[in-house]
């Protein structure tokens, strides 16, 4: 096990830039999750700290040591990949144990070792098969399987879900977070699911447009995002956004949205009067009322009930928005709706979409 | 699937049950084969008449200028063969020419397709260009190499003399100890781009995280090619070696072209001592059934690398 430590890390192809100085601390144990859309460079970071790609400046250390100019074989990490890359040829046991013959162990310990990775995966009865005898979800395990007999210093996981189906997915999710627990292994995973991202980090490392948004606890990102990205990425469905001016008129604050409707502001706030600002409230936060008691009325559009609860689609002025309850009873689409953003759950962002200290 | 055209509902009941009249019933169970006959017939014709009629001469003495040949002999042919010292001679050179043409021909495609793998500035034109042999007429390579080694007209001898390889610039073709390496050095240069072509088709089609794996899990470059590239090219490789040995070792036309079978059937492999003796002797009869031996020799051999490649593809 070991720490791993990216300062000032830089990656471009010829001018592109994909990422532009990334620091990252991660401790001994910790399991990090990097969490972006597609093409924020998240795959890539994963790719330098394995030895895949080059990299154009800064420095990675592993448990201290510079690695930067180490091939991937000596780093000591193991690598779990999207599309598994099991080798095709060789049965289970010989994917697993691959590894390891080429680290010369002795091959009653790989046995031991082995048979140990197979019982804790339950792949026991499939070790002799080839990998196009197996399903998806025992590929999964078996590169999971060729991963943990390495005791390798970290691990590293390239989305290795998204080719699973939902439910699957779930499983597997589950265990390797139940796995991450009994190893104790500094993980690095990599995923576009933020479901994955909440459930599985002990921190998470949100990414956009090459540069890190947010570092924290998967609940501090939820609470309290740092920017306006994060606020929409995190959380599904995602966070409901109105733009608008502000307005200060003694204690009161409002924000005055472009098609004229007047929305209430938590009390202090830095902004003044005229400032362009975002207000961000997440679904399930928004309280319904009836629609003769809410100052603010908005119209049903769309009810898309999950079972657990229910989505609403509604639309306020020419703004779309959605809520969830838990309610099933008195909604109907195409009738109106009184909503109020209670204060404490409220996120306000200035004109660059940075978050404002709430107090 | 034609052949089961009539299907279940045609012999419903059998025929016992059968109430259609008889002209029907056959009708309906020969459409089938009436349907797929013109094909048939074509195939037939095109291939197994020619086939037939090849292996028929084996057995009859047929010499174009008696007049009185014709007739069956039986395994008189044969008998004269088994005792053939020229056949023997052919038949090592066979050997000799297919096992270097071959091997040579594999070792420089594979080299030149794990170059041609790898992305560099321009591959595109070199790719065109590296398969440029190919597209030659095998006639005029021969032509071209045959003037190549002729050292009033070709450069390779000055070139060898002045590297001190050759004592003096003389003729590799008329050197009976070195002649076979004319057409050799032919056939190899002619035959890279095929093995080039296939080779890097099949080295493209390997993942690439396959190779990252790999060296994440500690292989360095050569097990990488040991344990992934091998076992990924191994059914191609079988395959190609198996075609371009059957077809290499029936190939005459460079050694016609430089050598002739000369100097002192040197060159003279049993492709081409066929070719002599059916159209420089007109023996057809003794040509067909040198030419049998040599198919049922290819035909074991083949075999033999389908085994081999269903023990490769079977193995761990």
């Amino acid at each position: 096990m070991a720490s791993i430590d990216i300062s000032n890390i830089q990656k471009s192809y010829g001018i592109m830039p994909v990422l532009q100085g990334i620091d990252l601390e991660i401790q001994d144990g910790e399991f990090v999750v990097l969490v972006g859309p597609s093409g924020c460079g998240k795959s890539t970071l994963l790719r330098m700290i394995a030895g895949l790609e080059h990299v154009t400046d800064g420095e990675i250390r592993i448990d201290g040591r510079r690695v930067n100019e180490l091939a991937p074989k000596d780093r000591d990490i193991a690598m779990v990949f999207q599309s598994y890359a099991l080798y095709p040829h060789m049965s289970v046991a010989k994917n697993m144990s691959y590894s390891l013959r080429l680290r010369k162990v002795a091959s009653d310990k790989i046995a031991t070792i082995i048979a140990g990775a197979a019982t804790k995966l339950g792949l026991g009865p499939l070790m002799e098969r080839r990998p196009k005898a197996l399903s998806g979800g025992q590929r999964q395990r078996v590169a999971m399987g060729r991963a943990i007999v390495r005791e390798p210093k970290a691990f590293l996981f390239d989305e290795p879900l998204s080719n699973l189906d939902a439910r699957l997915r779930e499983q597997m999710r589950a265990e390797i977070k139940k796995l991450h627990k009994d190893l104790g292994a500094t993980s690095i995973y990599v995923t576009h699911d933020q479901i994955e991202a909440m459930t599985l980090a002990d921190r998470i490392v949100a990414m956009h447009g090459g540069s890190i948004q947010q570092v924290g606890r998967p609940l501090d990102l939820y609470d309290r995002p740092a920017n306006l990205f994060v606020a929409g990425f995190i959380g599904s469905p995602g966070m409901n956004f109105f733009e608008g001016r502000v307005s200060v008129v003694g204690e009161r604050s409002s924000l005055t949205l472009a098609d004229g409707i007047v929305l209430p502001l938590p009390a202090a706030t830095a902004l003044q009067s005229g400032e362009r600002a975002t207000l961000g409230i997440r679904p399930e936060h928004v309280v319904l009322e009836p629609a003769a008691a809410g100052d603010i009325r908005a119209r049903i559009d769309l009810i898309e009930p999950t079972g657990f609860g229910m989505i609403l689609h509604l639309t306020l002025g020419t703004v779309s928005f959605k809520a969830f309850t838990l309610n099933r009873a008195y909604l109907q689409a195409g009738g109106d709706i009184g909503v109020r953003f209670p204060a404490e759950h409220s996120h306000l962002f200035d004109k660059d979409g940075q978050a404002l200290n709430r107090p | 699937m034609a052949l089961h055209a009539g299907g279940p509902d045609t012999y419903q009941g059998g025929h016992h049950g059968d109430r259609r009249p008889f002209r029907q019933r056959l009708a309906d169970a020969s459409a089938p084969y009436l349907y797929s006959a013109p094909a048939l017939i074509l195939i037939v014709t095109v291939m197994l008449v020619p086939l037939i009629l090849g292996i028929s001469y084996a057995f009859r003495d047929i010499q174009l200028l008696n007049p009185f040949s014709g007739g069956f002999i039986g395994l008189e042919h044969f008998k004269t063969l088994s005792q053939d010292q020229n056949f023997y001679r052919a038949f090592r050179n066979t050997l000799w020419w297919t096992g270097a043409s071959v091997s040579l021909q594999f070792v420089f495609g594979l080299i030149l397709a794990l170059l041609l793998d790898k992305p560099f500035w321009g591959r595109a034109i070199v790719q065109a260009l590296v398969f440029l042999p190919w597209a030659v007429p095998s006639f005029l390579a021969g032509l071209n190499w045959a003037w190549l080694f002729n050292p009033v007209v070709g450069p390779l001898p000055h070139w060898l003399f002045a590297m001190g390889i050759m004592a003096e610039p003389t003729n590799i073709l008329s050197d009976p100890q070195l002649a076979m390496w004319g057409p050799i050095i032919a056939n190899v240069w002619w035959g890279i781009p095929f093995f080039a072509i296939t080779l890097l088709a099949a080295l493209q089609a390997i993942p690439r995280d396959l190779y990252e794996a790999a060296s994440i899990d500690g292989a360095g470059p050569v097990r990488r090619f040991l344990s992934i590239t091998l076992p990924f090219l191994a059914p191609t490789i079988a395959i190609t070696v198996l075609l371009r040995t059957v077809w290499v070792s029936n190939f005459a036309d460079l050694i016609i072209v430089m050598t002739n079978g000369g100097p002192a059937d040197r060159t003279q492999i049993v492709a081409s001592y066929i070719f002599t003796q059916a159209f420089k002797r007109l023996d057809f009869g003794y040509a067909s059934a040198i030419a049998l031996v040599l198919l049922g020799l290819l035909i074991v051999y083949s075999m033999l690398i389908v085994v081999l490649r269903q023990w490769l593809l079977n193995k761990d």
